[in-house]
């Protein structure tokens, strides 16, 4: 089946492994571990306990999990941890490379087709790890006559301010890596970035085809901004705060889509549009402009662009639950850590192992992780829906939708946030609490 | 402690200086346009930078929404759309250059003098940090006179370009529907 490497044996992959690693062993004994002791004899090492710390009693602490657990835990409550794995980076990118392969089997399921199916034997579940590995070894080819640091800076823009953007959502009580007392405008700031790196890539790529996507994407975001900032206010007029956290709180009872859904229609509209998804994929429609703005991008830099995208779709999704969805807010599902193991610690035939510092989640934040995750996932899959069923629309269509009818309903939306404001029944000393 | 974070305070005030008046420098001095256009960007970020330092959050990301996010992107793609051998000729004349950098060595000198002299050494530093929502009270009270002048001025601005660009001997033959 494979035409790939027909001359392919497993027996010889093996061996050639094998090999490699008889290589790195005899090269580490031989150099690495001279050089280590080497070190070791120069360094003055530190007494911890009373006790020398030498690299045996270092890996004896390693390996052992009722010291390695504190030490993890620390860890988990630093900055770092929060920007590069959980509400920060780490996390959106795991769910973003979900979302790319979800979308791909989603999409043809609707279509009555198989999708990805080879890769990995089961549904095709490493077709993502096929697609990544191709990405990360084909060359980067720079088009003559671009304008080059541009061109190469552009994707990389293009993920950070994905990052940042993702960086501001609250997924559990307390956990977000950057929480402005003025959130919502920070996201407005962030959003007004993308137009700018798409339209500098496109322009520096000198291809007429970037150039057409650059300009469409260009009139596309900066008319579905005012909307998308509009259809947002009725919220905040009613919590009276910008602070996205404040604004999860206040929804604990109900959800501001109960309250506001046209504002919520108007804001799922433009996230469809500031995300560039079918019905106003326009800026890259394959069809028409080759792939519009992304058209000269190739290898790992059209790799960070697409993680860049589905870093922003996540962040978009994340804002809608945020706004609409209540957040982190639900029912507690998830079960208490079992109290025995923390009093008398874990009992395996004659071992009894005491583990200090568990457990290392509270409830409360893998409930509310559950949650929004599962509120995000369902936004997601809305996004993804309309690809399977919608064609594109015209660009004046797209406009004239963007212009006169969104920014039509967003006020709509702030007249009945003001409405309910003043007659009592919401915001501060009103009926609903 | 308090010493300390006033000197991270001053560190990060002189590299948004630097970076600020630098890039401005480069936004009149690179002769490519569309450089020119992300030097002012940056330019316009480190204003938004200086609001940041000044506890002033709010303004700071309006001042980027609006003016990195919406003036620049208008100039990026005026820019873009224009061949600049077609408006510009180049005058290149040292003693106009000369002339420019005594004229803005005055002009700040004179605005120096002036702050300087009008107080600003006695105002307090150490005040609380203002917030948004107490700006907002503000401006819907005391100073309503001057929102609804603003607002007026805005509207029939919008008004004005508005009509300034409906042309009447363009027809519109796409359909709408």
């Amino acid at each position: 089946m494979s035409t790939i490497a027909p001359e392919f044996r497993l027996s010889r992959f093996i061996a050639s492994l094998t090999d490699i690693i008889f290589w790195v062993l005899l090269i580490f004994s031989l150099v690495g571990l001279p050089l280590v002791f080497i070190l070791l004899f120069y360094i003055k090492l530190p007494i911890v306990n009373g006790q020398l710390l030498t690299p045996y009693l270092a890996m004896t602490w390693m390996a052992d999990p009722s010291r390695t657990i504190p030490i993890i835990k620390s860890l988990i409550h630093t900055e770092f941890f929060r920007i590069i794995a959980f509400p920060g980076f780490g996390f959106a990118a795991l769910l973003a490379a979900a979302t790319i392969f979800v979308e791909r089997k989603f999409l043809a399921k609707i279509q009555l087709r198989v999708g990805p199916l080879y890769c990995g034997k089961i549904e095709g579940i490493l077709q993502l790890m096929g697609d990544g590995l191709k990405l990360i070894s084909k060359e980067i080819i720079i088009p003559a006559k671009a304008d080059k640091p541009i061109f190469w800076v552009a994707p990389l823009l293009f993920v950070g301010t994905a990052a940042a953007f993702a960086s501001l959502i609250p997924v559990a009580p307390g956990w977000v890596v950057s929480n402005p007392n003025v959130g919502l405008l920070v996201v407005f700031a962030t959003i007004g970035f993308f137009p700018i790196i798409v339209v500098l890539s496109s322009w520096s790529a000198n291809s007429k085809w970037t150039f057409i996507g650059g300009i469409r994407a260009l009139h596309q975001m900066i008319s579905f901004e005012i909307p998308l900032i509009l259809s947002l206010l009725g919220i905040v007029i009613l919590t009276g705060t910008l602070n996205l956290t404040e604004i999860v709180e206040s929804q604990q009872h109900y959800w501001w889509i109960v309250f506001m859904p046209i504002g919520a229609i108007v804001f799922f509209i433009t996230i469809l549009a500031e995300l560039e998804r079918i019905p106003f994929d326009l800026p890259e429609a394959e069809s028409e402009i080759v792939a519009g703005w992304l058209t000269e991008f190739s290898g790992m830099m059209y790799g960070l662009i697409q993680l860049g995208t589905y870093l922003k779709l996540y962040a978009f999704a994340g804002l809608f639950t945020v706004l609409f969805l209540g957040g982190w807010n639900g029912p507690m599902v998830w079960p208490p850590f079992p109290q025995e193991i923390i009093t008398n610690g874990i009992t395996i035939g004659p071992i009894t192992a005491h583990i200090p510092g568990l457990p290392l989640f509270d409830q409360d934040m893998l409930n509310g992780t559950l949650w929004f995750v599962i509120k995000t996932v369902g936004v997601i899959l809305v996004i993804l829906l309309p690809r399977g069923v919608f064609p594109r629309i015209r660009i004046d269509l797209l406009l004239y939708t963007g212009w006169y009818k969104l920014i039509g309903l967003a006020f709509i939306n702030i007249f009945i946030a003001l409405g309910l404001l003043y007659a009592g029944v919401l915001g501060h000393g009103g009926l609903i609490q | 402690m308090a010493n300390g974070a006033q000197h991270m305070v001053d560190s990060i005030f002189l590299a948004v200086s630097v970076l600020t008046i630098g890039s401005a420098i480069a936004a009149l001095e690179i002769r490519s346009l569309i450089y020119g256009s992300i030097a002012l960007m940056i330019t316009l970020s480190g204003i938004a930078g200086f609001f940041l330092l000044l506890d002033a959050p709010f303004v700071a990301m309006f001042q980027l929404s609006v003016y990195v996010g919406s003036i620049a992107v208008l100039i990026l793609f005026t820019v873009m759309l224009v061949r600049r051998e077609l408006i510009f000729n180049k005058i290149e004349d040292s003693r106009r250059r000369y002339a420019g950098i005594g004229l803005m060595i005055i002009i700040m000198l004179g605005i120096g003098t002036i702050i300087i002299g009008s107080g600003l050494k006695t105002m307090e530093t150490n005040t609380q940090t203002i917030d948004y929502r107490k700006i907002g009270e503000d401006f819907l009270t005391y100073y309503s006179p001057a929102l609804i002048v603003m607002a007026l001025i805005l509207s029939s601005s919008v008004i004005g370009a508005l009509a300034l660009a409906k042309r009447e001997d363009v027809t519109n033959e796409q359909r709408t529907d």
